[in-house]
């Protein structure tokens, strides 16, 4: 909220005017200052001149040739508007003034010869001197109310108070109070204990005449409607003292009746709407909600349809208004308008909040709504737009208002304690110190034995707890002033499980692999890219209700579609050699296990490798490097999988458990990506790589030499070297220390579709030497065993 | 031998051993001067012969002749192998600025590295570290946290919901949604663990934004708690403060000023003094006495302060990163500088 400093102090004297220092208290009261800005003339040498003569241009129909008095000197200028007379006063650029000087290249204002007539100087439009957007005639300072002709020669930014600085406010949603600019000075006089000068409105009325009659349905939907008929109204410009204040808060100036309800919402908070009264059938208003289906032309021409649950002001004939968010065509002041009906009602704020958002109409009355209004200011601002309607309109207010107030809303009590606020805030303030500053605020005190019967004022509706009456002692006091104390808690430690996923990281960054950080969002093309078939678990996927876009519809169930697009943008920018990883959680459709009422989301690592030598052994070493990392046995079943090269695919397992899949992506899902080459991925879910993680404990080491010695098998193709090497594990008893593939050979000693696989195998005993005596049988029966779950032969001999 | 002859043996002997240029011209001389057929040994072979008045003397003489000779050859080894290593050695020369065997070390993404020094900031002073789900019910991302059910934040402009996909009716409180902050797992850990809680809580949030410079539909926040008996405003303060001081430096400075959130009372923002201008770096405030009844702790018996922050600002603010779309694009030339 745009907030003049000019206009803070018709409230209270402020004890400075400096913005910054303004800034700082506002801030530290919890009114975010967003900018400062300066509204100042536009203009340079401009002063306020009177018209002596007024004569038609010899040569000219369109202009006219003027005698302007400058308060010294009477100089000839001519004039092409017709919007005044001899003994106007008006806003005389002198030769040698300068207008729009805050923009880039100000006009210098000159004498010049315009049809056979030197023209020293010019009459000024708002416009021109960037006082609005009127540019049909000139400013007639008299018509405003702005100066006289005891004002001659003066500046004119002077003589009409120009210059002000205006602070953007920003005021959050529990403080619909300070939508205003009294109730910013509210705050300001409780922080500098200065008396608020409030505003008593007051006007002339006329005769007691007939009034309308108001009757509300809904009362939760409107808790107070105050009217109040003018009549006799003229329909012109504000005075440019009122035009300056909307300026400065970057209203445009549009008419009288519409300046004042701007003004006296921007004045007190209060959203103010007018009607053109003549145009309300059978003088009835009538508050209630719509019914769905029933329509109503709002004011910008559009034609609304409203459902059950927005409020209406309606007629005999039907609605006039969506209440608080914005009035119809139909009743709409216009320029011809003589008989006009104020309104400062109270709606139900998220009514309101809901209409205004679903129609996309969030106004400057709106966003008061929303945040609350105090149902007791709408009688002071019923008054204040009548005063100043009839001030500035010459409109005859009837003599008494219309207020339909079922329930009025009567301040409440909260008990507070000594102990409420030492509980939250620490020993200071005291106790005594907080329940005056709490006065400070307008809150009323009654002290009852241990605790004191608060009094909330009617338009601080935030306030209802001790929690809330606690913030505004701490606000008043200053958070600054509160001590800094370290609290530590009981325990610092990760979880097994989340050193393990660190552990992970650190592992795979250290083998070359980045860190990406993908979108949580799929498309259904990204599942097609993969060539996941329909029976595929990722196909089941959740939906998003609202997505941004279709390509990002879908909550992932796997990272590989974020990763690939990854690397596919890198591919796109030259870089070819891609290795990157991601941990993050993706969604199922199942319940959780330790929450049923949500989807189970598990944690996956996946990983995306492109570049000169990858291909599936790149994805299978990092995955042998997790397991041990995780200090897990992980192991490979090859298989054709969905997704991947049918001939280089496994799924990777860890015990009885299916963990995830490492391979090559299918060439055609490479080329989905835009990609070319092999890729090597990885998925794994994480849970069973970290969950419970082991504890380890040291292993005494042997101080005897090994026994080495190798061994060679020629197999068929369909036994996987896994296979070959769990059976020499499982065969070479206690001693053995490891084994380790180390060729695998084809050729002609081989038969077809067999190959040679040599291991290398080392045994080592704890408390003696392995002699040759004590490998020979022990290399025998891991022989006998590969032959015999296998079909392995011996090649060479130990 | 006479003594005098003595002398000019074993100095001819000592030029031969100095005069050799390789180890191989040494083992000759070496053989020549002290091998068996030297007139070294030959002399001490002949000592037996002499008289036994001069035995003593010249036994002597010759022993000390050949312990000199043999330190010779040794010393003229010691220099001749330290030569020829030096010439391997020469030939040996690469260039070692070549970038040769440069091993492998891929980068950390910024976001997860910021978290984890986040959390590491707390967990030193006691702090545990909790996630939670990401598909989050509207309970736990509002209604426990004293959201009104008409507030615009639940709104579908706001917030991400998603379609039903199985047969059950999931209205109101048990909507699903994206947690639009980490701080549903405030609710969730008091309704786990009794008090004292000290934790942090990081982890990915969505909001309907679409893409811009400083706006991301996908975020990352951190969310802290902590309740206990006897936590004032004042051990809120301090620990952000410190929070500051350990993440920006220790010159950091803070600010906090009222603000207003739905699940604290009284509510504040922390400002940080970074780059000559105050900085709003996160929301907290003392534990609003609804959000302990909705998880069942008693509000007369506990009091607590909460805290979140968003993890993308305080790695663009520290790391100065003017656009968001950078945490997301993975594009290597920009992950590669993380550290």
């Amino acid at each position: 909220m745009k907030v003049p400093i000019g206009w803070l102090a018709d409230f209270i004297d402020l004890p400075t005017r400096d913005p910054y220092e303004l800034e700082r208290i506002l801030v530290s009261l919890g009114h975010e200052v967003e900018g400062i800005e300066e509204f100042g003339p536009s203009f340079d040498g401009v002063v306020v001149g009177r018209v002596e003569e007024v004569r038609p241009h010899p040569d000219a129909d369109r202009i006219r040739f003027c005698r302007v008095d400058d308060g010294t000197v009477t100089r000839d200028v001519v004039c092409g508007a017709w919007n005044f007379e001899a003994g106007a006063v008006i806003a005389y650029a002198k030769a040698g003034s300068r207008l729009g000087t805050n923009m880039d290249q100000p006009l210098e204002v000159g004498s010049r010869k315009i049809r056979g007539i030197v023209s020293h100087g010019m009459i000024a439009s708002a416009r021109e001197l960037g006082l609005g957007d009127d540019h049909d005639g000139i400013m007639v300072l008299n018509d405003l109310g702005a100066a006289t002709v005891d004002d001659l020669g003066r500046p004119l930014e002077e003589v009409i108070g120009l210059g002000d600085v205006v602070l953007d406010v920003s005021i959050t949603t529990n403080r619909g109070d300070c939508m205003g600019i009294r109730g910013l000075a509210r705050e300001l006089a409780a922080y500098w204990q200065v008396p608020l000068r409030d505003i008593s409105p007051s006007f002339p009325t006329g005769p007691e005449t007939s009034a309308f009659e108001v009757s509300i349905i809904d009362v939760e939907a409107c808790p107070r409607f105050v009217a109040h008929q003018l009549d006799d109204v003229r329909i012109g410009p504000s005075p440019l003292w009122m035009q300056l204040r909307l300026l400065a808060i970057g209203q445009r100036p549009i008419s009288n009746v519409v300046d004042v309800s701007n003004y006296v919402m921007w004045e007190l908070g209060h959203p103010i709407h007018t009607f053109d009264a003549d145009t309300i059938s059978g003088r009835q208003v009538i508050i209630r909600r719509a019914e769905e289906g029933e329509k109503l032309e709002t004011l910008d021409g559009v034609e609304r349809a409203l459902l059950a649950g927005d409020i209406l002001v309606t007629d005999p004939s039907g609605p006039i208004a969506l209440a608080g968010v914005m009035g119809g065509a139909f009743t709409e002041v216009s320029e011809t308008t003589t008989s006009v009906l104020v309104e400062a009602a109270n709606w139900h704020p998220p009514s309101i909040l809901a209409t205004s958002w679903r129609l996309g109409l969030r106004s400057e009355a709106s966003a008061r709504f929303e945040r609350g209004v105090d149902p007791n200011l709408s009688a002071l601002a019923t008054a204040r737009t009548v005063e100043l309607v009839a001030l500035t309109s010459g409109g005859v207010p009837r003599s008494r208002a219309v207020d339909c107030y079922p329930i009025p809303r009567r301040p409440w009590t909260v008990d507070l304690t000594a102990r409420d606020v030492s509980r939250l805030l620490g020993p200071a303030p005291s106790f005594g110190d907080a329940l005056s500053l709490l006065e400070r605020l307008g809150f009323g005190m009654d002290r009852d034995g241990r605790s004191t019967r608060v009094t909330v004022p009617t338009h601080r509706a935030d306030v209802t707890r001790p929690a809330d009456l606690v913030e505004e002692i701490a606000r008043l006091h200053g958070y600054d002033r509160f001590p800094d104390l370290v609290r530590h808690g009981r325990r610092g430690g990760l979880t097994p499980e989340q050193l393990a996923v660190r552990r992970l990281r650190e592992a795979l960054v250290g083998a070359g692999l980045t860190e990406a950080q993908t979108l949580s969002f799929i498309g259904q093309d990204d599942l097609d890219a993969l060539g996941l078939p329909c029976e595929d678990s990722r196909r089941v996927t959740i939906r998003v209700k609202n997505p941004l876009r279709e390509e990002e519809a879908i909550l992932r169930t796997t990272l590989l579609p974020g990763l690939m697009g990854a690397m596919s943008r890198n591919a796109a920018r030259g870089l070819k050699s891609v290795r990157l990883f991601e941990t993050g959680r993706v969604f199922t459709a199942r319940d959780d296990p330790d929450d049923p009422r949500i989807p189970f989301q598990p944690f996956h690592l996946a990983m995306v490798l492109s570049g000169p030598g990858v291909d599936a052994f790149a994805a299978t070493g990092l995955v042998d490097l997790l397991a041990r990392v995780a200090d897990r046995r992980l192991e490979l079943r090859q298989e054709s999988l969905p997704g991947l090269h049918p001939g280089r695919g496994a799924v990777v397992t860890c015990g009885a458990n299916d963990i995830g899949m490492v391979g090559e992506l299918h060439p055609a899902a490479v080329r989905k990506f835009g990609l070319e080459g092999r890729v090597a991925v990885a998925e794994i879910g994480l849970g069973p790589l970290v969950s419970g993680s082991p504890s380890w404990v040291l292993e005494d080491v042997s101080a005897y030499p090994p026994m080495v010695f190798d061994l060679a098998f020629v197999l068929a193709d369909t036994v996987p070297a896994g296979r070959l090497l769990e059976v020499v594990e499982g065969s070479a008893g206690r001693h053995l220390e490891s084994v380790e593939l180390f060729d695998e050979f084809r050729g002609a000693s081989i038969p077809d579709y067999h190959r040679s696989l040599a291991v290398r195998i080392t045994l080592r005993a704890m408390d003696h030497t392995i002699s040759d005596e004590e490998a020979a049988p022990i290399g025998r029966g891991i022989a006998a065993a590969v032959a015999d779950r296998l079909g392995g032969v011996l090649r060479g001999s130990m | 031998m006479e003594l005098e002859r003595l002398a000019g043996v074993v100095g001819d002997a000592r030029a031969r051993i100095g005069a050799a240029s390789d180890l191989a011209e040494l083992a000759a001389a070496e053989s020549e001067t002290l091998g068996r057929r030297s007139e070294i040994a030959v002399a001490r072979r002949g000592i037996g012969r002499l008289a036994p008045d001069r035995r003593r003397e010249v036994g002597r003489a010759i022993n000390e002749a050949v312990g000199t000779l043999t330190a010779a050859v040794e010393d003229r080894r010691s220099v001749l192998q330290t030569e020829a290593e030096n010439a391997l050695l020469e030939q040996d020369r690469v260039d070692l600025t070549l970038p040769y065997g440069r091993p492998a070390r891929g980068t950390h993404h910024l976001l997860t590295r910021t978290m984890e020094d986040v959390c590491d900031v707390f967990r030193a002073i006691g702090y545990e570290v909790a996630e939670g789900p990401e598909l989050e019910l509207a309970w736990y991302n509002f209604d426990a946290l004293n959201t009104p059910p008409t507030h615009p934040s639940r709104f579908e402009s706001d917030t991400m919901y998603v379609e039903p996909f199985d047969d059950r009716e999931r209205g109101g409180p048990d909507e699903l949604l994206l947690r639009t902050q980490t701080s549903p797992m405030q609710a969730r850990f008091m309704e786990k663990n009794p008090p004292p809680v000290y934790v942090v809580v990081p982890g990915r949030v969505f909001r309907t934004d679409t893409w811009d410079a400083t706006h991301s539909p996908v975020f990352h926040q951190i969310e802290g708690l902590a309740v206990d008996s006897d936590i004032t405003f004042g051990d809120l303060k301090g620990t952000l403060a410190h929070f500051a001081r350990e993440f920006f430096g220790v010159s950091a400075r803070t600010r906090f000023v009222p603000h207003f959130f739905p699940f604290t009372e009284p509510s504040a923002e922390m400002l940080v003094w970074f780059n000559d201008e105050w900085l709003e770096m996160l929301g907290c405030g003392m534990v609003d006495p609804n959000v302990f009844e909705a998880v069942g702790y008693d509000p007369e018996e506990v009091t607590g302060f909460a805290f979140g922050m968003g993890v993308e600002r305080l790695a663009m603010v520290r790391h100065g990163i003017t656009d968001i779309r950078h945490f997301y694009d993975s594009d290597l030339r920009v992950l590669g500088q993380f550290r």
